[in-house]
């Protein structure tokens, strides 16, 4: 399931608590930064074999599930 | 020299002059080229026109190439980039952001584009976008500053990625220069060092507050809104702190910040100006062109030949 890796890539590369991350998260709560999303988009385009356009305003977790989604089904 | 920078933009020495906003424009930045060097041209938070004009007075003073950097949280951000495409300017360079989406059309243009990047992952992604070289700047740079030092950030980047990488913040003389091409650099980009420059435009005051800063003049402001910047200490400095302390809202903070540039450069107020400068202001003590400094800069570097 695409939230629960995303999750986890979340929990890897930030050191975030599996509890801290719904679908509702945005990332500003979180704390993540530019710079962390940065970084984050880089290894969520490795796990899921996809590329993530620059125009992609990615405000939440659900904006990144879905986005993931739909790529993968392009 | 010929490394793979001066193969890039077609320049003697890998020295850049980095964009402060007021500050360089188009005299400064020709001057630099002339003397060898990469001149740019400050987007800031102009309008388009104003660069146009600033484009069009370095292309009188000058045949070298120069750049423009292009502010990614400037309102006239498009209208610049609209600018520089038509003028045609040598390279840009970008900061405060993520310029991915412009690259192929500045690349169309043939504008090389060498975005300053603060982090790993950024120099990574603007690599894979096709980025020609990327400015690898710590936090001891003047004005708008990111998360890591120099010292930390530029090894890594270097290791990262393949392109040339340019080392910036906190530099100032041939041994600052060193470092950064043992770090990896190919080429360096200096600010501070040269606003006490004769073809600079800041106000005297301006200058002689860089020339005689001693090492821990410089401050860093607004921490708390997200975008920390440093700067020379003075009044208004303390007035930010203060507010900061005091719980002052974003408002309020902004409210003091607003128009001190143009009070600083231009005016010279002591008390009003935002004197923006690197961590390195009190290594500055040279006055002097564009020329001079770049000579003293380089001549007795084991990296860069001066001829």
């Amino acid at each position: 399931m695409i939230f629960e890796k995303v999750k986890a890539v979340l929990v890897e590369e930030l050191t975030l608590g599996e509890d801290e991350i719904t679908m509702e998260s945005n990332f500003e709560e979180l704390g993540i930064d530019s710079l962390d999303l940065v970084e984050l988009v880089m290894k969520l385009e490795e796990e899921f074999d996809i590329t993530i356009e620059e125009s992609e305003e990615l405000k939440t977790i659900k904006d990144v599930v879905e986005y993931i989604s739909s790529a993968k089904e392009a | 020299m010929e490394n793979r920078i001066c193969q890039l933009l077609g320049i003697k020495y890998p020295v850049f002059q980095g964009a402060m906003a007021w500050v360089s424009d188009g005299k400064l930045a020709a001057a630099v080229s002339e003397a060898g060097g990469l001149g740019i041209i400050a987007g800031g938070n102009a309008e388009g026109e104003i660069i146009r004009k600033e484009i069009q007075e370095a292309k009188k003073l000058t045949e070298k190439p120069f750049g423009v950097n292009i502010m990614l949280l400037s309102p006239h951000k498009e209208e610049v980039i609209k600018v520089v495409l038509e003028e045609k300017v040598a390279c840009v360079t970008t900061g405060a952001g993520n310029p991915g989406k412009y690259i192929e059309a500045f690349h169309e243009a043939g504008i090389k584009v060498i975005p300053v990047v603060p982090s790993v992952a950024l120099a990574k992604k603007m690599e894979r976008l096709g980025a020609d070289a990327v400015i690898a700047e710590g936090n001891e740079a003047g004005g708008h500053i990111g998360k890591l030092s120099t010292m930390v950030l530029l090894p890594q980047v270097s290791d990262a990625v393949s392109i040339p990488v340019i080392g910036a913040g906190g530099i100032a003389d041939h041994r600052g220069v060193d470092a950064a091409f043992t770090l990896g650099a190919e080429g360096v980009q200096l600010g501070t060092y040269f606003i006490p420059a004769e073809e600079c435009r800041a106000h005297e005051n301006y200058k002689n507050l860089v020339l005689e800063a001693s090492d821990i003049d410089v401050t860093v402001t607004g921490r708390f809104t997200g975008h920390p910047v440093q700067v020379l200490r003075n009044k208004l400095t303390r007035k930010l702190d203060a507010l900061e302390k005091s719980g002052g809202s974003m408002e309020e903070f902004e409210a003091l910040g607003r128009g001190s540039l143009y009070q600083s450069v231009i005016l010279g107020d002591l008390e009003k100006g935002s004197f923006m400068s690197g961590q390195i202001a009190g290594l500055v003590t040279r006055k002097g062109t564009c020329s001079e400094l770049i000579e003293a800069l380089l001549t007795d570097s084991r990296y860069i030949s001066y001829k």
